[in-house]
């Protein structure tokens, strides 16, 4: 039985993903960038889709921005903090309001920024989303009584996880490879600063003085929507929103001189778990490091790797293997991780992840696999970029670096760029034993 | 011009696949069917295979079997390819196959850019039609299965392990009753014979729905079609599904493990599906009761904002399982479903307060209803949400195969002229009709089990302290009745195990 739906659909939300990929179109949409007085930089994308808009403000503060002891995790907190409302629409009509909009809407907070997106469908409700958004982000309102019964909200997050020990392994890799920059802790923060929360009212004052303020934000609209309306409502209800001319320090990281170790006894039985990092160097769409070592995490531990097919596929040594290394405005860890099947293999595992990048050092990647790579890395960004909120959502981690989705393109041009060589010469400079920090995490006998 | 001649191939194809396809439906329930939702000018296409058959079909003694059977098709090399080249050949495409499991259902799903339609057409025909099965896929596929059930679920992810319990106490007895992977002995004992039998057995014709969506060429559809069709042309009848246990009265299960928080998860049988007619005044109380994730939510507004206990608190009629950002996902569909509660992990000091808190919370709705104001509040919110519920190809597709499944033209569509014509009363009678907060099974994971059982069944009073010194008047005075709220829980009801024995010789340990 062969049913045939027609395309009389009305809620269709789909987008032209490009027909021929190539690098330099990566990201194939018109967009246009202004910047208010006040700082405010806004990032435009009017698709022609029908009905959506994602609506996503992003605040150029995250786990970075907590330089001070004690205040771990505070960006989150804060994140938090601004779904309180104002004295003109207070918590209860603000949710009302975004009930009745049936919108999509929430925040998160990365190493680096904190965003706030409202997706929703009907290009009417525009001004009223615009006005209700900048009214939080000018006037946002809480007392003392309200921040000591948000915090332990963040307790409980803080458990959602607890079980999980990729939490925990993550928190114990950057408290042993970071010495002084705030990397160092994860945006959860550590639980001691989590429990003193409450007691933070004065403190989350001045955080919201540094760092909510229009000369630290960027909004970033997607959908449809006419630019020239969207903006005209922009200049009336977020011109009134005041510098901060904050300027933000954050502590430099000393280069690591020898390795690192540590290991973490979890209390019940887990698969065994090991994380083998390296320092590497901050987001740029114009120095290759960063693009090459990138293309070198694919090339050795995706899972077409050898080095994957081997361990997770013929020897079975391990469950998972991969490699992390997040887009970041410092520079930052390149994690190669497995979950490895018996305690007893991790010292096995370990060697062979650091044979692999030794390998490297010594033997230029193949152009086919490059080519692979780079293939992949450009239909995954399609892929990506498919849908109106998809287009927000990739593009919010991008913004936050460089304000203009532009860097996309530059970024696939500069992988375009990257040869063997380069990859051969970046893994020598950075895959060095005294940049090394190596973390494991066993479990012990189930209750 | 062009387009013309594309339309009327188009259209000759549709009309070719809509002949065959009749006859297949009225008079051979063994052949093959199809959702064809086709997007002209879309440069990518969607997957679905849908298969029909899920964990409810496991024999008994094999719990686990469909589950690690598709498993092998998903994650196995094909007789063609091994895994390590199908991941080679996958991977400059960015493709993948990804595997979904129910009691009633599975289903294959991916995405492809139209330049590598056919090259990844072909590996996928092959690992679903001509699978590998071979010794190595199935040694690696049956050791991580094993895994997740005795170091991973039940050690690692205290919110799902929650979540399975009360599956378990929900239909013991029924086909229902075990979870998809199975449980550690049962798991052990499958060999890779009993999958090449169940794949015989089962992934035949008659229980596949064929899921294409996007700019596939026009002639595509009947090209997959004609390679499917060559599967045994049988069926699997229906599972005839006995009535599930309905809780006499508070039924609890504690799982004992060393942890500074308690997850809970609360629920019972419901006799209605989305094919109900008061499907949408039931759905329209669950989202004001507990939406998935939203301020809407009454429980997330009454015991995380008020007094933040925990980050969330969720209510849901029909079995949900959340798929991009915080949507239903669809193609988990039965013809049975329940009501069930979620409490977010919270500190194991609060627990029974919580508990207390959630079943007073049901017992007002079931006793007074939603108000006007939140009646009409949550309609609209329900109209306009749910046009974000299917943003990509595969999610629309998705959606137009359980609308099938269900009886509607098209659900989303659906949900747009059926609500509108609800009424207040509409979901008031609903609500009575359908829940209830007497008899409800709970299941909990906490550290000390017996201590928890033991205020259960006496009622201890359940106090609650809060960081804020000046919580609202009306909270505190709402606590003192809620620490207080009676629970019948008889100590007979009450079973407790280590949290490691669950899902190893069977789900709930038998003392």
């Amino acid at each position: 039985m062969i049913r045939c739906t027609a395309l009389a659909l009305s809620v269709f939300l789909l987008l032209a993903v490009p027909t021929k990929l190539q690098s330099s179109s990566v990201f194939p949409y018109n967009y246009k960038i202004e910047v208010l007085e006040n700082g405010l930089k806004i990032v435009s994308i009017p698709l022609n889709n029908p009905n959506i808009i994602s609506y996503y403000t992003i605040v150029r503060s995250g786990s970075r921005n907590e330089i001070e002891p004690g205040k771990s995790g505070f960006a989150h907190f804060f994140e938090h903090m601004m779904f309180k409302g104002t004295k003109q629409v207070p918590r209860p009509a603000y949710d009302e309001f975004l009930t009745e909009l049936g919108a999509g809407t929430n925040g998160f907070t990365t190493d680096d920024f904190t965003c706030y997106f409202v997706v929703f469908a009907g290009r009417n409700n525009l001004e009223k989303v615009v006005r209700t958004e900048a009214d939080r982000f000018i006037n946002l309102y809480y007392d003392e009584e309200m921040i000591k019964t948000e915090a332990p909200v963040i307790e409980g997050e803080y458990y959602s996880s607890v079980s999980n020990p990729d939490r925990r392994l993550s928190e114990l890799l950057r408290d042993t490879a970071y010495e002084k920059h705030s990397y160092k802790h994860t945006t959860l923060g550590y639980l001691k600063d989590i429990q003193d929360m409450p007691n933070q009212f004065e403190y989350s004052q001045l955080y919201k003085k540094r760092f909510y303020a229009p000369d630290n934000s960027i909004l970033l609209v997607v959908g449809d929507f006419d630019h020239s309306q969207l903006m005209s409502l922009v200049k009336k209800y977020y011109s009134g929103w005041e510098k901060s001319n904050y300027s933000l320090q954050t502590p430099v990281e000393p280069p690591q001189t020898k390795p690192k170790r540590a290991h973490y006894a979890w209390p019940t039985q887990t698969l065994a778990r090991l994380a083998v990092a390296f320092h590497g160097p901050a987001y740029s769409d114009e120095v290759g490091d960063k693009a090459a070592l990138n293309l070198l995490a694919a090339t050795s531990f995706s899972p077409s790797s050898p080095l994957f097919q081997r361990l997770v596929n013929e020897e079975q040594k391990c469950q998972s293997l991969g490699a992390g290394f997040n887009d970041t405005r410092d520079p930052s860890l390149l994690v190669l991780n497995a979950v490895v099947k018996k305690d007893d293999d991790l010292p096995y595992v370990e060697a062979e992840i650091l044979k692999e990048l030794e390998r490297i050092k010594n033997e230029p990647v193949s152009a086919d696999i490059l080519a692979d790579i780079k293939s992949n890395m450009k239909y995954s960004m399609a892929d990506a970029l498919g849908t109106t909120d998809g287009v927000a959502g990739t593009l919010a981690f991008y913004i936050n670096l460089t304000a203009d989705p532009g860097t996309l393109n530059k970024l696939f041009d500069l992988y375009d760029k990257v040869t063997p060589k380069d990859i051969q010469e970046t893994a020598k400079k950075y895959f060095v034993p005294a940049n090394s920090t190596v973390i494991t995490l066993t479990g012990g006998k189930a209750k | 011009m062009r387009g013309m001649q594309k339309m009327i191939l188009f259209g000759l194809v549709s009309i070719g696949l809509l002949m065959i396809g009749v006859s297949c439906r009225k008079e051979n329930p063994n052949a093959l069917t199809s959702e064809l939702l086709p997007i002209d000018g879309n440069p990518l296409t969607s997957f679905r295979i849908l298969l029909k058959i899920g964990s409810a079909n496991d024999p008994t003694g094999k719990e686990g079997l469909c589950q690690l059977t598709w498993s092998m098709l998903a994650n196995g090399g094909s007789k063609a390819l091994t895994i390590k080249e199908i991941t080679k050949q996958f991977y400059p495409m960015a493709a993948s196959l990804s595997l979904s499991m129910d009691k009633e259902m599975a289903v294959f799903m991916g995405t492809i850019h139209k330049d590598n339609l056919e090259k990844y057409y072909g590996i996928l025909k092959d690992m679903l039609l001509n699978p590998g099965f071979r010794e190595d896929d199935f040694n690696r596929i049956k050791t991580n299965q094993l895994n997740f059930l005795e170091k991973t679920l039940v050690n690692n992810m205290d919110e799902q392990f929650g979540k399975e319990i009360l599956n378990l106490m929900l239909y013991e007895g029924h086909p229902y009753g075990h979870y998809e992977a199975g449980t550690a002995d049962s798991v052990k004992n499958l060999t890779l014979d009993d999958v090449k039998s169940f794949y015989k057995e089962y992934f035949v014709q008659g229980n596949i729905i064929v899921g294409l969506a996007g700019g596939y060429p026009p002639d595509f559809p009947v090209k997959v079609m004609a390679d499917f069709s060559k599967l045994p042309a049988s069926f699997t009848p229906r599972l005839s599904l006995p009535k599930p246990h309905i809780p006499q009265g508070l039924e609890v299960v504690i799982a004992d493990k060393q942890t500074p928080a308690t997850a809970i998860s609360l629920g019972f049988p419901v006799s209605l599906t989305k094919a109900d007619k008061d499907f949408f005044a039931l759905w329209l109380a669950g989202s004001h009761f507990g939406e998935h994730r939203q301020h809407v939510s009454l429980l997330f507004q009454k015991i995380r904002e008020e007094r933040g206990q925990n980050y969330g608190d969720y209510a849901y009629i029909e079995h949900f399982v959340q798929g991009r950002d915080k949507f239903p996902a669809p193609n988990r569909d039965r013809p049975q479903q329940y009501f069930s509660i979620w409490i977010r992990p919270l500190a194991n000091s609060n627990r029974h307060f919580v508990i207390r808190q959630a079943l007073r919370e049901l017992k007002k709705l079931v006793e007074e209803g939603i108000s006007e104001e939140r009646f009409q509040l949550v309609r609209t919110y329900l109209l306009n949400y749910t046009k974000l519920y299917a943003q990509t190809l595969s999610e629309r597709l998705g959606w137009q195969m359980d609308s099938r499944y269900y009886g509607y033209q098209d659900f989303l569509a659906d949900v747009q002229t059926a609500l509108p014509k609800l009424t207040r009363e509409d979901v008031n009678r609903a609500i009575k009709k359908c829940l209830n907060f007497e008899n409800v099974c709970i299941a909990v994971i906490t550290q000390d089990a017996e201590s928890l059982k033991s205020d259960l069944v006496a009622n201890t009073p359940s106090p609650v302290k809060y960081a804020n010194p000046n919580m609202p008047k009306a909270v505190l005075d709402e606590d003192t009745v809620i620490q207080v709220f009676p629970l019948d829980v008889k100590a007979e009801k009450v079973r407790t195990a280590p949290a490691a024995e669950f899902f190893q010789k069977g789900g709930i340990p038998q003392k």
